[in-house]
């Protein structure tokens, strides 16, 4: 059963194209061009070169966030009307778990990252085991200098994933307890989605094409200003 | 019988609707957000987005269903992809052309200002190019040639605010609820036109609009009666002030119809809903012998039938979009982008 699998929550455009035990395709490019003019095309092409027709995708699987807002959108609105057309199940799969589900280092914590702005990252941790990732703690939004200093303390060997590796590369560097991951391990990648979302419809987990929403963790920056200012008012 | 799917996204409202044949309408589902974005004094865009992707999909579901259609019914699938707010316009951009891909169907991208005025051929089945076109909402304040259903000139637009806009921030400096223009007309039903005489912007002899100045004005009229401690005839503000917004209005929307030799004037937009606007022109109109259409209320707001009424024409001309459709948030009316011709 194919399942057709996206990510577009950062600058990395990916679509990928899985059965349960081979990834059949997967396109992953992080140029300047923007996602709305590069992802439909590239699904397009996707089915194309793997030779999949449109009546064969069984389920669409989609990379929640958190992560660019614009972005997760794109993704979010292209998977669910692809779904919905299809009347197929779309699977909603959150961002950082996909990075760790795509680095499951025994023994080690998995640390992916994304950029939350302003010097923050959005931040999960997952302990690897075997085949399969385990979340320990919920995602946050934290300074990236306090993430650092954080991970830096933990007594088993820590792998830091996704934007961060990049953004920050220079302090990271200068961690040696933290294990960063190589550019083609630490980006967001179609083909995590695709067997993570797999592995969670196998589970059961059901998502509706109605009202599957992104994970933003943030509010828009409008709804913070207006709670400050009531509270300030009293 | 050809259906069209229309798909609006640009601002505000989540729109999906079926129409047959170009002119009739068999669904018009719309989602507002207006009680969301009310309490911040006007469209939040972040929100505006986040509430799109919520509601697209049950909207769309929504369209289908009342109009008794599958999506493999549907011929062409419209959708605004331009002007208006750009993470708003790109929700509905993504999930069109996932839809027309996963189905097979025609993609047309649709400018949304040539939508408004397509709304009056969904309310009038008799109405053809060509007409002189006064588009007039809360973003937007044109006057347009239409040569036939494919061939729009744009004469004029406004240099700085809209007139809807006008409306908008003069209802918020007299603490009226957003958004303004209707409890703007609702107050100056009240008062007296020609008690105040605001300024009008003629900009010389061309189609242009400017309506800051006139905001300016009201702004100065409300503060100087403040500081001297006068009290502010709130009716008296309002209906001069939409009067000086009206007359400028009418008279170049004549004028342009007469200059182009055309018989007919239509009006179009959100601010189209206004009756001293409708009555002002209707009166200029007959005075001119023009003849004068405008949509019913719920045409003239932002909507989606308008939008796959376009988008009908455009695929009837083989005007198609491929799959790199993107949203463009400044888009001119008349533009084209992305379309393939027929084969
Ligand atoms: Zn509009």
């Amino acid at each position: 059963m194919p399942i057709l699998a996206l990510d577009t929550a950062t600058l990395v455009s990916s679509v990928a194209l899985a059965t349960a035990d081979t990834l059949l395709a997967e396109m992953t490019l992080e140029t300047k061009k923007n996602h709305s003019e590069q992802l439909m095309p590239h699904i397009e092409q996707l089915l194309a070169l793997a030779e999949v027709s449109k009546s064969e995708v069984e389920a669409v699987a989609v990379s929640i966030g958190p992560g660019s807002f614009t972005g997760l959108r794109i993704g979010l609105a292209t998977a669910k009307a692809l779904a919905y057309a299809w009347k197929v199940p779309v699977v909603g799969v959150p961002t950082l778990a996909a990075m760790a589900f795509g680095c499951p280092v025994p023994g080690a914590i998995l640390a992916p990252t994304l950029d939350a702005q302003k010097g923050n990252l959005y931040l999960a941790l997952y302990s690897g085991q075997g085949g399969a990732v385990t979340p320990i703690g919920k995602p946050r939004v934290v300074n990236h200098s306090d993430a650092f200093a954080e991970l830096a303390k933990m007594d088993e060997p820590v792998v830091v994933l996704g934007e961060a590796v990049k953004l920050y590369s220079s302090q990271l560097a200068s961690e040696p307890r933290l294990y960063i991951a190589g550019p083609h391990i630490a980006m967001p990648r179609a083909a995590n989605v695709a067997f993570l979302g797999l592995s969670m419809l196998a589970a059961g987990e059901k998502h509706d094409v109605m009202t599957l929403e992104p994970m933003y963790i943030r509010r828009s920056e409008a709804e913070e200003l207006w709670d400050k200012r009531r509270s300030c008012l009293g | 019988m050809s259906l069209i799917l229309g798909l609006e996204t640009s601002c505000d409202e989540t729109s999906a609707a079926i129409i047959a044949d170009g002119r009739t309408i068999f669904s018009n589902i719309i989602s507002s957000q207006i009680d969301i974005h009310q309490k911040y004094g006007g469209v939040v865009p972040e929100i505006a987005s986040r509430k799109h992707i919520e509601t697209v999909i049950p909207v769309v579901d929504q369209a289908l269903k009342t109009a008794g259609a599958d999506i493999r019914d549907i011929a062409a699938i419209g959708v605004t992809y331009g002007p208006g707010l750009v993470g708003a316009l790109l929700v509905g951009v993504s999930a069109a052309k996932a839809l027309a891909f996963a189905a097979d169907r025609k993609l047309v991208g649709v400018n949304h200002l040539e939508g408004h005025i397509f709304a009056n051929f969904l309310a009038h089945r008799d109405l053809e190019p060509p007409f002189v076109a006064l588009v007039v909402s809360g973003g937007h304040t044109s006057l347009v040639y239409q040569r036939d259903y494919n061939e729009f000139e744009l004469l004029g637009q406004t240099r700085d605010d809209a007139a809807g806009e006008a409306f908008d921030k003069v209802a918020r400096v007299m603490q009226l609820p957003y958004p303004g223009g209707p409890y703007i007309e609702r107050l100056a039903a009240e008062g007296n036109p020609e008690a105040i005489s605001f300024p009008r912007a003629r900009t010389g002899e061309n189609y242009e609009f400017s309506f800051s100045g006139l905001k300016s004005a009201v702004l100065n009229h409300l503060n100087s009666a403040k500081q001297k401690g006068e009290t502010i005839n709130g009716p008296d503000v309002a209906a001069s002030f939409q009067k000086a917004v009206v007359d400028v209005l009418v008279a170049k929307t004549v004028k342009a119809a007469l200059a182009s030799a055309v018989d007919k004037i239509v009006l179009a937009g959100g601010v189209a809903a206004n009756s001293f606007l409708r009555t002002e022109l209707a009166a200029s109109c007959n005075k001119a012998g023009l003849g004068l259409y405008y949509p019913p209320l719920e045409l003239c707001t932002d909507n989606a039938a308008m939008i796959a009424c376009r988008a009908y024409y455009k695929y009837q001309a083989g005007e198609w979009a491929d799959l790199r459709l993107n949203a463009i948030p400044s888009l001119k009316l008349g533009e084209k982008k992305y379309f393939v011709e027929k084969k």
